[in-house]
């Protein structure tokens, strides 16, 4: 039997290229796979951040219109009013400007007409 | 140990294991493929993350320019305590006090909660503010705990409370607005399906469903806040100047049928409604049946009129006070000899009145008292509107015309009182009264939106201007709705004093004293209803009613920028042609 040539044949097991590639694609596409996971989760954990802020602020403001709408009713209005000695009066006639939707004031004629006309009914006391 | 034992043992284990292992994973294959899809389905249930996500209820807002807000969402705590801790650390009295003078609730009440040795869990209170839950926090007491909610809030208080209604702890409408527009304002609830990790977190990449919630639209009233202050403060001083057991009012907006006003006492504060009783939630203004009295002798009179039957200067022996009628004897507040028609308005005689109606006869006064909408609802939008009563035609006796005229044996409610002179004021035109003006979507997209919607026209044009002259003459002098007048502007009304029926029979000393006008008499613009229950002593509705009207309506006119008539047509005040009957 002939003695085999060593120095002819070659040395360890060769990967086929075909292979090799199939796996580094596999690889990067697990690779890819992991990042967008992980970027979906960061995503996702700054959603549910910003949905819960949002819920808190929608909550704020539900109580800034209650304290608002709280202060400025007419009862409460009124109390402060009493509470500072206050006495509040209709507007007169002069103190009213009509602006029309055109952004003049009525005529002259019409304030005086008009005013005539509310001189009878001027400065009723609103809160005695 | 020979080596041919060894390999046996060797042998042994191997098929041992083999064996287990092979058991490990045919059980392995059934859990996964055989048919046991309901152990796959707990596994998988316990792996499931499902959340309701909340709505808030839409806003209720009124119709000024600046959308006061009415009844709004508001976030709440519940404040719990774990009893079995705390009483083990010997503070119970210490907290309960704490927490007590905090949040304002009975120490007796907490001090029992929280002494419950072999419990865990005990409310403190519940739909805490929030910040009166925040002081509550600030203490930093042990086992106190504290939880999200949602509870609705009326920023008004005890205005308006009746057309508002409330929201019971369900979140559901109970009353008023709340109740009728629930579907609107209730929004629908959104889900969200996830799948949970190992330490029970949402994986937020594994979301299955997401369905946004859709928040409660926004109802927009026809009223205005300021107009039902001013309405309920002359009602609240009216109660407490006569003493009265209740009262009612409605402000209506003559051309539309909007209501700008409706107040009702007793009344009570929706933020707390569990404390409030049946007789001050009931909304008088639709919800009270009361007989008229002389308030009615205008839908009468008004018949009568466009029938051709009387004119006003038609005059009628009013027999001085008191008449037999089918062995009945009618009696007038006021003795009179002879009255013309527009005087019978003017002074309200009961016997003028009732013959009118005789001459009219049932038939025909039954067809306009039902064209006047008395006797059915006018379909208002909120719930609990009565339709008064109006007994059938084939059931009335031979003096119900006679009575019904004077506003005996018939029942109504302030609306359709309000109805009927606000259809004289409208050219005769029944207008169906509202209160929610439009809904608005979250996206600001009009869901609903309310137009002026006449009912029926039972009088004539002709007819509904004499009747506003004829009503005109009650508020000038020597009418009986002198009280109801409003400087500068000519006021047309009438007086009501209706004696109640206190154990089947007409009481000598519970009335029912109201007024019912419009103004400007000669461009009517507003109708007002005033009613107000047993006053004492006073109990005329020219005395009592009279002047809680003329308090509204000249704060009413000005608030509204209602401009009074031109002198000429003020001083307008015809006569008319006298003819005896």
């Amino acid at each position: 039997m002939a003695k085999r040539n060593r120095k002819k044949t070659q040395a360890g097991f060769m990967f086929p290229v075909p292979v090799v590639g199939f796996v580094a694609l596999l690889a990067g596409v697990g690779l890819m796979h992991l990042c967008m996971q992980s970027r979906a989760e960061a995503l996702g954990r700054e959603i549910k951040t910003l949905e819960a802020r949002r819920d808190q602020l929608k909550e704020r403001m539900q109580q800034v219109q209650l304290a608002w709408a709280r202060m400025q009713s007419p009862g409460n209005i009124e109390r402060a009013l009493k509470e500072h000695g206050l006495v509040m009066t209709w507007p007169g006639r002069d103190q009213i400007v009509r602006v029309r939707p055109d952004g003049t004031a009525e005529s002259g004629a019409a304030e005086r007409r008009n005013g005539e006309r509310l001189a009878r009914v001027d400065r009723v006391v609103m809160n005695d | 140990m020979t080596e041919e034992r060894v390999s046996v043992r060797f042998v042994w284990i191997a098929v041992a294991m083999g064996v287990a292992m092979a058991g490990l994973l045919c059980r392995l294959v059934y859990l996964h493929l055989g048919a046991n899809d309901r152990d796959r389905k707990q596994v998988t249930q316990t792996r499931v993350y499902r959340e309701t996500l909340a709505v808030p209820r839409g806003t209720i807002t009124d119709a000024s320019g600046a959308r006061n807000i009415l009844a709004v969402n508001a976030g709440v705590k519940d404040v719990w305590v774990d009893p079995a801790p705390l009483v083990a650390s010997n503070r119970v009295k210490e907290t309960a006090a704490q927490l007590a003078s905090v949040l304002g609730v009975d120490l007796n009440g907490v001090e029992a909660r929280l002494d419950k040795p072999g419990r865990h869990f005990a409310y403190v209170a519940r739909y805490v503010p929030e910040d009166r839950a925040a002081a509550a926090a600030r203490l930093q007491l042990p086992f106190v705990h504290f939880a999200d909610g949602m509870a609705r809030s009326y920023p008004q208080g005890n205005l308006l409370c009746h057309v508002l209604g409330f929201v019971n702890y369900d979140g559901v409408g109970a009353g008023g607005v709340e109740q009728y527009m629930n579907a609107y304002l209730k929004g629908a609830p959104g889900l969200l399906e996830s799948a949970l990790d190992g330490r029970r977190r949402e994986m937020f990449d594994r979301r299955t469903q997401e369905i946004p919630p859709q928040d409660g639209a926004d109802v927009v009233l026809t009223i205005d806040v300021n107009l039902q202050f001013m309405v309920e403060r002359a009602l609240d001083t009216a109660m407490e100047r006569h003493r009265a057991r209740a009262a009612w009012a409605i402000l209506q907006r003559i051309r539309t049928g909007e209501i700008l006003a409706m107040a009702s006492r007793p009344a009570f504060d929706p933020n707390n409604f569990k404390a409030a009783t049946d007789d001050e939630k009931l909304n008088r203004a639709i919800g009270d049946v009361y007989e008229p009295g002389s308030t009615f002798k205008v839908g009468v009179i008004s018949g009568a009129l466009n029938e051709g039957i009387v004119k006003p200067g038609d005059v009628f022996d009013c027999e001085n006070g008191r008449w037999l009628y089918q062995n009945k004897i009618l009696r007038d507040y006021h003795p009179y000899s002879r009255l013309d028609v527009a005087d019978i308005l003017k002074k309200s005689s009961n016997i003028g009145a009732a013959k009118i109606a005789i001459l009219l006869g049932s038939e025909r006064l039954d067809r306009y008292l039902r064209g006047f909408n008395i006797g059915s609802r006018l379909g208002l939008d909120l719930p609990g509107e009565e339709s008064g009563i109006l007994p059938p035609l084939s059931k009335w006796s031979a003096i119900s015309s006679s009575r019904i005229a004077i506003g005996q044996g018939v029942g109504v409610t302030a609306l359709q009182m309000l109805g009927i002179v606000c259809a004289i004021a409208n050219d005769g035109r029944v207008m169906k009264p509202y209160v929610v003006r439009e809904v608005v979507g979250n996206n600001g997209q009009t869901l609903l939106r309310r137009e002026p919607q006449a009912l029926g026209r039972p009088i004539r044009v002709e007819t509904a201007a004499l009747m506003r002259t004829l009503l005109t003459r009650v508020t000038e002098d020597g009418g009986t709705g002198v009280k109801a007048r409003v400087d500068g502007f000519r006021v047309a009304g009438k007086t009501g004093t209706a004696q109640k029926v206190v154990g089947g029979h007409y009481s000598e000393t519970d009335y029912m004293a109201s007024f019912v006008g419009f103004l400007p008499a000669d461009n009517p613009d507003i109708g007002l209803i005033v009613v107000v229950d047993d006053p004492q002593p006073l109990h005329t509705g020219g005395t009592v009613a009279a002047p809680v009207f003329g308090e509204v309506a000249e704060q009413a006119v000005r608030y509204l920028g209602i401009l009074p008539p031109p002198p000429a047509v003020a001083d307008n005040n015809p006569s008319y042609p006298r003819t005896s009957r």
